[in-house]
């Protein structure tokens, strides 16, 4: 029973960092390695903004915010000019902007370990199960609510209409009037706040660090070619996939696998069905 | 000698352990165009494979295996072998992938060994380490000279290894690597087995890989897992970005910018607090230059050219 | 020369080729028409190799071939072309035709023991080719920049380059201009005189009529018709999925 929470749980988390990656994929065309970065830049927003005496929780709503409108700016100045040159060039545009964030952070705030200064909080218990820390119940509360909120908005709204068309297909968008900067803007803004949030909830579980971004981008970018390239539904189950795995992993092999139990699902399930989970439920592309 | 000139040599020769890394990723890649993130994966196992053989026996409070305190060339030759060997089975499965589900399987093989390295006491002390591996030759020459000679030992190796991958690029395996970047489809109707060329050139990687490990150990005189994170392998494929990939001079010149460029400003004699403000700050310079040199120089500072025949 | 039985190749739900038989015989030239969508393309995918075929045989020269690669299919002497010709684009067009050169030794090893450089021989075949088909000026360029009509001459020089006894042409007349045309109709029949046989698809009927000995028609994944090009075009099949609808 508690290894279902914590799968859960550890799955929703993956499911929130992996988000907003998928997205940027899927109508920017490219792996962005600075997502990693910018889950660490909301943890450390909301760190420097507690520091500086807001309370925690609106220090961490500002920082998701913050993360937001950071995303976006990095869309406007880096990555809107360089559109046209590839994704290669792309990508390691991303690349350097995760350097120079992890550099400016790490110059700033220095390499030591920190953490939320947050009152530690005991399991429920109920019965003779454990069930989960107040922290964590609500990390699922809002992980549900964010997820319900992006369907919608993806399904039901103009704006999200639109971008799910500048995904499927660029040009066709263009034609039907649709302007896929506001999208790319948008998605920016979306995507950078997600990762803002996933970056939180991993501080309050567990430590704020320097090595975050880079740890979680290598799962993230798991997560995401499990899910079958750009397949926001795909993601989330894939999310919470590997994170059963990882948990009931821990059956079998000792805590200190438990990242490489996920990678060696993914190995498994791309040597299996190389189109990933999506494969699943839509049938092979056309080739050629 | 003088205390620049040393820094400045000793810059240049850990450049020379990426100059091999750098060309090896720049065949597989840039040549061939795979999109592998798991370069380390090669480095680390050729790393380990000199670092458990040159080592002497464990001491009581270690474990690793072997420490045989062998001949370095036996470690070196080890470290191209396992490179290799390593490649060939990571390949087996992996190379039946392309790109971005490569380029997953390739990292997650990556992270995979690195927690591997990190767990596995017996085999390599764990996250201790091994230390203090003797460097070879060493008796033979004062310090100073010393670092000389390892310069020089090193630029041999990197000459020798652009020059083997040039002609490899060049050669008609080159060209039918370039097809595959190109248009697997049309390859194949050229009679070339894809299969074949990609699991041919992901080995030779490994075995390149392996040996700059090797080098890297001799160097540093001790190997620690996270020296083994995907860290590495972002830090080459800038390199190369920066050098101009598809060009193996691109690759050459690319590593060494970048080392430079990382290491320059760890000369400046600072209080240990500021060094660890500035240890952060050249990440941040490297991932500037890396975006300005994109936005500018797409394709780098040295870009691939048309074969002229 | 080239035996196809009772071929099926589904994918999913989509009969793309149900149960295809036709016979290619030495020098000849066939044509292969067919509405979009009517499993041309996915013939010659499986015939070429690209594809696995779900039932069926495939024969090459009295040798089964339906479950070789393409690379191996290719060193019989099959060469086919796609329907979207982008050749290598960034290798040079000399060296796009040099991929193809017959006696090239891709092995590994065989290039990093010895210098296997390119043999004067090839590379004089490849530069008459060029010179024949006046892209000799353009060799040293990447294939990228040439013109459409550039890459369409070059497309047939890469094939030839690669001595076929066979040719498989996907579309080799579409997006192609009627002087572009004529020329391409002329290297066709001068190669086919050399003694190439050719199987054709396309949607232009005129230039397949023109050309062909003897032409297939296909519709929905079947064969619907078979015979000389003027039994062809006033087969009543023929027309009514032409024209009829
Ligand atoms: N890889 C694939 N996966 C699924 N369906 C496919 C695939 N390839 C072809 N098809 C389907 O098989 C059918 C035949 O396609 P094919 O490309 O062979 O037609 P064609 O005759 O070459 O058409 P065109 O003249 O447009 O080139 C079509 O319905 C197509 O959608
Ligand atoms: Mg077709």
């Amino acid at each position: 029973m508690d290894i279902f929470i914590y799968g859960l749980v550890t799955g929703s988390i993956l499911l929130i960092c992996a988000l907003g990656f998928s997205m940027t994929l899927k109508t920017e065309g490219f792996i962005n390695v600075a997502h990693g970065q910018m889950l660490m830049l909301g943890a450390y927003f909301t760190l420097g903004l507690t520091y500086i005496g807001l309370p925690f929780l609106i220090a961490a709503f500002l920082s998701v915010l913050l993360c937001g409108v950071t995303g976006l700016a990095f869309q406007r100045i880096l990555f809107k000019p360089i559109k046209s040159n590839g994704i290669l060039v792309q990508l390691f545009t991303s690349v350097g902007l995760a350097y120079l964030i992890n550099g400016l952070v790490g110059a700033i705030a220095g390499k030591r370990m920190l953490s939320f200064d947050i009152p530690i909080s005991r399991v429920v218990k109920v019965g003779d199960v454990y069930l989960v820390t107040p922290y964590e119940f609500m990390i699922l509360g809002i992980v549900l609510a964010t997820v319900i909120f992006l369907h919608i908005f993806l399904q039901y709204t103009i704006m999200g209409k639109h971008i799910r068309a500048v995904a499927d297909n660029q040009d066709l968008a263009k034609i039907r009037g649709i302007n896929p900067d506001r999208c790319s803007d948008l998605v920016w803004f979306i995507a950078s706040s997600l990762a803002g949030l996933g970056g939180i909830f991993l501080g309050i579980l567990g430590a704020v660090h320097l090595n975050m971004g880079w740890q979680q981008i290598v799962m993230i970018l798991s997560v995401t070619v499990l899910g079958g390239l750009g397949s926001i539904y795909g993601v989330m189950l894939a999310g919470l996939l590997l994170g059963f795995a990882m948990e009931f992993g821990l059956l079998f092999v000792s805590s200190n696998y438990r990242t490489a139990i996920a990678f060696g699902v993914i190995i498994l399930v791309l040597v299996i069905r190389p189109e990933g989970l999506q494969s699943l439920w839509q049938s092979k592309g056309r080739e050629t | 000698m003088e205390g620049f000139l040393i820094f400045a040599i000793s810059i240049l020769t850990l450049a020379f352990v990426y100059v091999i890394l750098c060309l090896a990723l720049n065949i597989e890649c840039g040549v061939a165009g795979m999109w592998d993130l798991g370069i380390v994966s090669y480095f680390g196992v050729g790393a380990y494979s000199y670092a458990i053989i040159v080592a002497p026996e464990a001491a009581s409070y270690q474990h690793y295996l072997f420490g045989l305190e062998s001949n370095p060339i036996y470690g070196i030759v080890l470290a191209i072998i396992l490179g290799g060997v390593s490649a060939y089975l990571i390949g087996l499965p992996s190379l039946r992938l392309r790109r971005e589900y490569f380029l997953i399987t390739t990292i997650a093989f990556s992270e995979v060994l690195r927690i591997t390295f990190s767990n596995e006491n017996w085999l390599t002390n764990g996250v201790a380490g091994i230390y203090n591996i003797e460097q070879p030759l060493k008796s033979y020459f004062s310090p100073d000279n010393y670092i000389v000679l390892l310069f020089v030992i090193f630029l041999c190796f990197s000459v020798i290894v652009y020059k083997m991958v040039n002609k490899l690029s060049f050669s008609t395996y080159g060209l039918s690597l370039k097809a595959l970047r190109e248009n697997e489809a049309l390859a194949k109707t050229a009679r070339i087995e894809p299969s074949k060329q990609y699991h041919s050139v992901y080995v030779f990687t490994g075995c390149l890989a392996g040996f700059s490990g090797a080098l890297y150990v001799w160097l540093n005189t001790l190997i620690v897992p996270t020296q083994f994170t995907p860290n590495v392998t972002f830090f080459v494929w800038t390199a190369l970005i920066i050098g101009g990939i598809g060009n193996n001079r691109g690759a050459f010149l690319g590593a060494i910018f970048f080392v430079i460029l990382l290491e320059t400003l760890s000369f400046l004699n600072l209080s240990a607090e500021l060094a660890l403000v500035v240890s952060s700050l050249r990440i941040a310079l490297v991932g500037l230059a890396l975006i300005l040199i994109l936005r500018y120089l797409p394709n780098g500072l040295l870009r691939e050219k048309p074969t002229v025949l | 020369m080239l035996t196809v039985t009772n071929v099926d190749k589904f994918y999913g739900g989509v009969k793309a080729v149900e149960n295809v038989s036709l016979e290619v015989n030495k020098g000849k030239i066939i044509g292969l028409i067919g509405t979009n969508g009517a499993g041309k393309t996915t013939l010659f995918n499986v015939i070429s190799g690209f594809d696995k075929l779900d039932r069926g045989s495939v024969n090459f020269d009295g040798q089964e071939i339906s479950n070789l690669l393409p690379s191996k299919i290719a060193n019989l002497g099959m060469i086919r072309t796609f329907q979207t010709a982008t050749g290598f684009p960034r290798l040079t067009v000399l060296e796009n035709l040099l991929v193809f050169s017959e006696n090239n030794n891709f092995e590994f090893y065989k290039n990093f023991l010895n210098k296997n450089e390119q043999n004067k021989e090839q590379i004089e075949k490849a530069e008459n080719l060029l010179k024949k088909f006046g892209l000799f000026e353009k060799k040293n360029q990447w294939v990228v920049d040439l013109s459409a009509p550039e890459l369409k001459i070059l497309e047939f020089a890469r094939a030839i380059m690669g001595n076929p006894q066979i040719m498989l042409l996907d579309e080799p007349a579409a997006g192609v201009n009627p002087a572009l045309l004529e020329q391409l109709m002329e290297i066709i029949q001068e190669l086919n005189g050399e003694g190439i046989t050719f199987l054709i698809v396309d949607h232009n009927l005129r230039f397949i009529c023109d050309i062909s000995d003897f032409i297939y028609v296909m519709n929905d994944g079947k064969l619907i018709a078979q015979g000389k090009p003027d039994e062809i075009v006033n087969n009543e099949l023929v027309i009514e999925t032409y024209i009829g609808k």
